[in-house]
């Protein structure tokens, strides 16, 4: 039962390469144990009701809908992933998976394995694109697993603004859902990305994301998790090239009995490297969350700057949030800091905001909605924003 | 009968009793100065009638139009028509001052989402805000900022008494609205609240020091010392204080030989 090795013989019609490296993750995911208690990253993560049993038909098999910009400029590639991988062996073989390796853990190697629908997109060097590129994901049934994965190689100098938006078709849908992305920013590229998860509430959610800045690149990457009973996602830059900056920042709003974890890791490898994260969420009602960030800043990245803060807002006493920043830092030549907050909304702001009349969910509307609207401002472009503001404002109630 | 009537109210902070017993009749058209030296009382007298959490009424009652406005939430007392401007106006990140004033101009009106005739319109806003704005020397510049963000405390001050013009309070209280403010700053915030003053609006001046009543004459006078009135009169209780201070009382005084 769930996927196999039957499952991978529906994705016929593609290349020999990639056909290996699917049968590859599959055999690294039956060989991988179940993540352990033991195991730090998954000791609050609990997946041992994960039954992949219930979701073996894969969906997005011809790959998802994607919104383009009028026009495009020359010598841009944006399609499906799987007809990338026949059309372009030579761009993308490379780098799949690259990234975001197969063998991290059981999810990961699945996600290899079966991963469907999803975008390739080439961006030579010194094109820019105005209009922001759009990629939905829709989910139209329970039951199913999909698994879409985002590839993105940005040439130098290039600029430009893509946006994966998760979205189920039905709210309480269940099933097996990915949203992986792997971008590639050559020196100089400028590239804005954005993730907005939307899955229905009974949907395990797995998710890696990881950039790879090269010289005086700079990612601006807002992640958006509102979907899934469960949610697991790792967000990771590795900064690889002098002036390399990653800015990383998240929102999340979880309620009823959701179940948000979050990884980071600012990965400096080269000096005269930045990174800023900020990763800021509610809960209410029995709603967890889980965040751990980490910043490693290697011996010869001397003259690096990397920020790390996590604030939570805590609606209610049943709701948790654990936050947990490490720092792992081998040379003295750098600044870095990090945070983190759990707390309630304050007893100050509502009583002032009161005090003007405003009853007191109102009142507690406004102080989620401006919890997060600061962040807001950080979100790449206006189409994305636009969008973001409006899910939070239909969660918020 | 006065429009708003405080009776034998006693209030405490974290079990320690503050307010020991304080009556005052406050009607419209008034102005009633509240003095007191540190600690005497003053702020929690103002967290008191505001309905603040964290100030526990242990008895009284204050009458306002027929209510017990000690039974109701802040949030009713203000759209029943009190006001309190903030000695310490709080910082509230991520909401706009102009979201915040419609908002609240709203609430009073009854809007609850749903009625849009309710609502106040842009241009009324606008219009509104523009005259009060002028008389307080305050441009518009702030009102895309934060609550409260990144104002000096001039600004905080005089922000609170714009929010108390849009609001149009009929029983406006004044926590310290003078305290670190220059001269100027005091001349505008007086300007703007003797423009308010009239038949339609009490209010009731809480301070440390008889400065801002050069600019605002009050009508009564009152002293708090250890929680209680140990004296009331009219404007000249206020010059009396400015000669001798608050000596007579402290000084005699050990808290338990005033009360």
């Amino acid at each position: 039962m769930g996927l196999n090795a039957e499952t991978l013989d529906e994705l016929r019609g593609e290349p020999g390469w990639l056909h290996d490296r699917r049968q590859s993750a599959l055999a690294t995911y039956e060989r991988l144990p179940a993540p352990s208690k033991t195991d730090e990253e998954w000791r609050r993560t609990d997946v041992s009701r994960f039954d992949l049993g219930q979701y073996s038909k894969l969906e997005h098999l011809n790959g998802q809908k994607l919104v383009l910009p009028s026009a495009l400029p020359k010598g841009v590639i944006l399609k499906p992933l799987r007809q990338a991988a026949k059309d372009h062996p030579d761009l993308v073989e490379p780098r799949l998976f690259s990234l975001v390796h197969a063998d991290r853990d059981r999810f990961t190697a699945l996600h290899a394995a079966f991963f469907t629908g999803g975008t390739f997109l080439y961006v030579p060097d010194g094109v820019v694109i105005d209009q922001p590129i759009i990629g939905q994901h829709f989910s139209h049934e329970g039951g199913t697993s999909v698994l879409p994965h985002t590839l993105i190689v940005a040439g130098k100098n290039s600029r430009f603004h893509y946006l994966d938006e998760y979205v189920a078709e039905q709210e309480d849908e269940a099933g097996y859902r990915s949203g992986s992305t792997e971008i590639f920013l050559g020196d100089g590229a400028e590239v804005g990305y954005v993730a907005v998860q939307k899955w229905g509430r009974n949907v395990w959610h797995f998710a890696d994301q990881r950039a790879e800045l090269q010289k005086d690149s700079s990612l601006k990457l807002f992640n958006v998790t509102l979907g899934g009973k469960f949610s697991k996602t790792r967000v990771e830059a590795s900064l690889v090239g002098q002036g390399a900056n990653a800015e990383l920042k998240a929102i999340y709003f979880a309620s009823g009995d959701q179940f948000f974890d979050f990884h980071t890791l600012q990965d400096h490898r080269v000096g005269n490297t930045r990174s800023d994260l900020l990763f800021k969420g509610a809960l209410q009602d029995t709603a967890r969350t889980v965040y751990a960030g980490l910043i490693r800043i290697e011996k010869g990245a001397a003259r690096s700057d990397a920020y790390q803060a996590n604030r939570n807002l805590v609606l209610s006493d049943h709701a948790k949030a654990t936050s947990i920043p490490m720092l792992e830092i081998d040379n003295n030549d750098v600044r870095c800091t990090h945070g983190a907050t759990v707390g309630p909304v304050d007893p100050e702001h509502l009583f002032y905001l009161r005090s003007r009349g405003i009853p007191e969910t109102t009142a507690k509307r406004m102080l989620i909605q401006g919890f997060f609207g600061a962040v807001l401002e950080r979100i790449p472009f206006e189409h994305a924003r636009k969008l973001v503001e409006a899910e939070l404002e239909a969660r918020i109630g | 009968m006065a429009d708003f009537e405080i009776k034998d109210l006693r209030a405490s902070v974290e079990g320690r009793q503050i307010l020991k017993g304080v009556s005052l009749d406050i009607s419209k058209g008034e102005v009633h100065a509240v003095m007191g030296p540190n600690g005497s009382g003053k702020s929690t007298l103002s967290h008191t009638l505001m309905g603040h959490p964290g100030y526990t009424v242990d008895g009284g009652e204050v009458l306002f139009k027929g209510k017990n406005i000690l039974e109701l939430e802040p949030d009713e007392r203000a759209r029943l028509g009190m006001f309190l401007a903030f000695q310490y106006p709080v910082v509230v990140p991520g909401i706009s001052m102009t979201n915040f004033l419609r908002t609240a101009i709203n609430a009073k009106r009854g809007y609850d989402g749903k009625d849009k005739s309710k609502q106040i319109s842009p241009k009324e806003f606008r219009s509104m805000l523009k005259g009060e704005l002028e008389v307080l020397h305050m441009d518009d510049s702030f009102l895309p900022r934060y609550i409260n963000d990144g104002f000096s405390g001039g600004e905080k001050k005089r922000a609170e008494i714009l929010q108390m013009a849009m609001l149009q309070p009929e029983i406006a209280i004044l926590d310290e609205t003078d305290s670190g403010l220059d001269i100027d700053s005091i001349k505008f915030v007086a300007e703007a609240v003797n423009r308010m003053r009239g038949p339609d609006l009490g209010i009731l001046i809480i301070t440390h020091y008889t400065r801002v009543l050069e600019f605002i004459k009050p009508d009564f006078v009152h002293v708090l010392v250890d929680g209680k009135f140990v004296l009331s009169g009219g404007p000249e209780v206020a010059d009396r204080l400015e000669k001798t201070g608050y000596s007579e009382w402290v000084t005699e005084e050990e808290p338990k030989e005033v009360a």
